[in-house]
């Protein structure tokens, strides 16, 4: 009797357990219902920050909830895995409502455009963010997300090494061949320095703005590849670097450009804004101008970073989500974000006098110069293979043990995707 | 009718939820993988039917396949021999009767507790040209060392120096076992006069034969599947030179969104893997001693004897 009760206590036990394990299941489809418990409508928002900005974006989102009484947004941090997510939710028919997003030529057909929202919203309304930023949250001609903040490329320069080798510091009126002859003499004076520092690892998504930089791109209006990218003027591009690399006035790095700036082991690279937080901490003095130009052009153009905020097509609640995505590419956000992130509203540039600002004006005149380019990636269909050859092409051309021909390595990427 | 018996279900209730979690997460994805293969899954979009096509794409258009196998292939013939081979010397050594011999036991087997991705960034500054430790270390014996993870001759070897690191989980199996052996043994082999070496591959060696034989075979494999240290080391360059198989396959899944065709490629790998631990297995009854087989022969021959 004793036996048989023992036996029954540990049926029960593991018939619990499996049971909880059901009703855990059961518990998460409930929780992907689209109302709360106090009959709220639920918007799930998806960021790929993590950690210490994630707790502050937590609070925002708590912010905006308390200033609602029909729309409580749900916040979940990707992080890294951010993209793979996406993949998979999307892949499931189970994407959040609202998202950050920056790969819409991948995702842009799970995506709900978003040109009469912003119409309803008037004129005045788009025209507030920056003209250049448009073309990066668009495919086709249709906006599918709203610019949330900008990061444009500039060239950082360390002013105690050049100081140390008297030499003038950069300007934005600069050419490669300044650059080239500051290199050489910043190294002829200090030992183990060197004068311009490019990554190996620089991606085809930044590459292009030297293309467009020298009056090409990778491809053209109807994504074609031949007669761009091998084109004599993007071939200079690329003999331009190499050369450089040959004369020993650039160097190809594994790293970044960023540890070598602050370890002074380089005097001049190219950058986006991320650094300079960490440059400012360790106080190092660095300088920033625009990126050196070719012979013959009026300025450098600039890629840039910039992230959106989208809505899913299968949203169920657009009308909210579009009220969320407003107030988080808003000017009250846009102030809150400063610190991290450069405003992608003009008013808001405006009144915190951003163009004043050492670390945060050569930014916003590359911003200027930059308008009316779209990557390549956003044209061509298929991109990310194309891509993946630009990149072995470009590191076949700057790795020192290979140096290939550039012309030959840039005719190799075309003949494969034409 | 048979009447209903708790005692045969008992067992079975027990390990339900492992049976429920290998069902819904291990062998539902693995055959759910195995349908994508047949389709052109992009993430977003109209998915078709292709049949073979994928596997016949594989080994007819697309180059990079045989090229990322041959790379994998390369690693795992210098990994598997080098890693074993690394592992039994330290399990060696940690089983010396020393003093303070555990200190070195736990320092062996640390690295293997360290997180693979904090091992690729500490080896990328490591393995820096310009001013990485092994460069300058090796500049102090006047070598010149090579650029470890721009060079396409020496990206490679790289990736196999750093996966050594991890060798502590197999030293610590060969430890167990060698720990094992009846010093009575080593005991008799001495008083026959035979050296340490001798020692070693007369005794030591053939009675691990089974966890070498164990330790070949997931390495053969951890080799295979080696995606973490080249995504963060070397992201599969300089000029894909450590393009792996692993990383080709999720590149194709995660960054071309060729969820079909990456699926393919991951049961090609997993036949791959499979005829490989076949071989092994089937060349083992060759080399593989085991114990209780010779125990039980000389028992039967002593029967007869008597």
């Amino acid at each position: 009797m004793k036996k048989r009760m023992k036996r029954l206590a540990a049926v029960g036990l593991v018939a619990a357990m499996t049971g909880s394990m059901l009703l855990g299941c059961g518990g998460g489809k409930d929780s992907g219902d689209d109302k709360t418990s106090d009959g709220k409508v639920k918007i799930r928002f998806a960021t790929w920050d993590d950690a210490s900005v994630l707790d502050d974006q937590q609070a925002c989102v708590d912010k905006f909830n308390e200033s609602q009484d029909k729309i409580e947004v749900v916040l979940e941090g990707w992080g890294s895995d951010f993209d793979t997510k996406m993949t998979a939710s999307m892949g499931a028919g189970d994407a959040p409502d609202v998202m950050y997003m920056w790969d819409y030529p991948t995702y842009s057909e799970s995506l709900e455009p978003l040109d009469e929202y912003i119409n309803k919203e008037g004129e005045e309304y788009k025209n507030n963010f920056f003209e250049a930023l448009w073309p990066y949250n668009s495919i086709d001609d249709k906006i599918y997300g709203v610019p949330v903040s900008v990061v444009t490329s500039c060239m950082y320069y360390n002013k105690d090494l050049f100081d140390q080798a008297g030499v003038a510091y950069p300007t934005d009126d600069w050419t490669w061949a300044d650059v080239a002859k500051a290199s050489e003499e910043i190294q002829s004076k200090l030992d183990s320095v060197n004068g311009f520092t490019l990554p190996i690892g620089t991606l085809p998504y930044t590459l292009e703005m030297y293309l467009w930089s020298n009056g090409t791109a990778f491809v053209d209006e109807n994504g074609k590849l031949d007669g761009n990218i091998n084109s004599d003027k993007s071939v200079e591009v690329f003999k331009t670097f190499q050369d450089m690399e040959k004369d020993g006035v650039l160097y190809a790095s594994e790293e970044s450009g960023q540890t070598e700036m602050l370890g002074g082991k380089t005097a001049m690279y190219v950058d986006g804004t991320w650094p300079i937080k960490q440059f400012e901490e360790e106080g190092l003095n660095y300088g920033i101008v625009q990126i050196p130009k070719f012979e013959g052009t009026e300025h450098s153009i600039s890629v840039i970073n910039t992230s959106g905020i989208a809505i899913s097509k299968d949203s169920k609640h657009k009308e909210e989500a579009w009220e969320f995505l407003k107030y988080w590419t808003g000017e009250e956000m846009n102030k809150h974000r400063i610190e991290t992130e450069l405003p992608a509203l003009k008013s808001v540039v405006e009144s915190e006098a951003l163009r004043e600002d050492p670390n945060c004006a050569p930014f916003y005149t590359a911003l200027d110069n930059c308008a009316g380019y779209t990557p390549s990636s956003f044209i061509a269909e298929g991109w990310t293979e194309v891509d993946a050859d630009i990149q072995l092409a470009f590191e076949s051309i700057i790795n020192p043990s290979s140096l290939a021909d550039p012309k030959e390595a840039l005719d190799e990427v075309v003949a494969s995707h034409e | 009718m048979k009447k209903f018996k708790w005692k045969t279900v008992t067992p079975y209730l027990f390990i339900l939820p492992w049976i429920i979690g290998f069902l819904v997460f291990t062998l539902g994805p693995l055959i759910f993988s195995l349908c994508i293969s047949f389709f052109d899954w992009p993430v977003v979009g109209e998915r078709t039917f292709v049949g073979l096509g994928n596997y016949i794409e594989m080994f007819t258009s697309d180059k990079q396949v045989l090229k990322s196998l041959t790379i994998s292939i390369k690693y795992a013939a210098i990994f598997v021999p080098l890693n074993i081979c690394i592992a039994l010397f330290l399990a060696m050594l940690i089983s010396q009767p020393l003093k303070g011999i555990k200190v070195y036991r736990t320092i062996f087997y640390i690295p293997a507790v360290v997180s693979g991705v904090a091992t690729s960034v500490i080896w990328s500054w490591v393995l820096n040209s310009d001013y990485g430790i092994l460069n300058y270390l090796l500049s102090l014996i006047g070598i010149e060392g090579p650029n470890w993870l721009v060079d396409p001759a020496w990206a490679i070897l790289a990736v196999v120096i750093v996966s050594a690191f991890g060798v502590g989980t197999m030293m610590l199996v060969f430890y167990t076992n060698i720990k094992g052996i009846s010093a009575e043994l080593y005991e008799a082999a001495a008083l026959d006069g035979a050296g340490p070496v001798r020692q070693f591959f007369s005794i030591t060696l053939p009675i691990i034969t089974p966890t070498l034989l164990f330790n070949l075979i997931t390495s053969i494999i951890s080799s295979f599947q080696q995606v973490t240290l080249v995504m963060l080391l070397t992201g599969g360059g300089p000029m894909k030179s450590t393009y792996f198989y692993g990383l080709m396959t999720y590149n194709n899944a995660f960054r071309h969104h060729k969820l079909g065709y990456a699926s393919a490629n991951a049961w090609v790998m997993f036949i791959i893997i499979l005829c490989l631990t076949a071989l092994v297995f089937k060349s083992s009854s060759m080399w593989v001693f085991y114990e209780n087989e010779v125990n039980s022969g000389t028992k039967k021959k002593k029967r007869r004897k008597k």
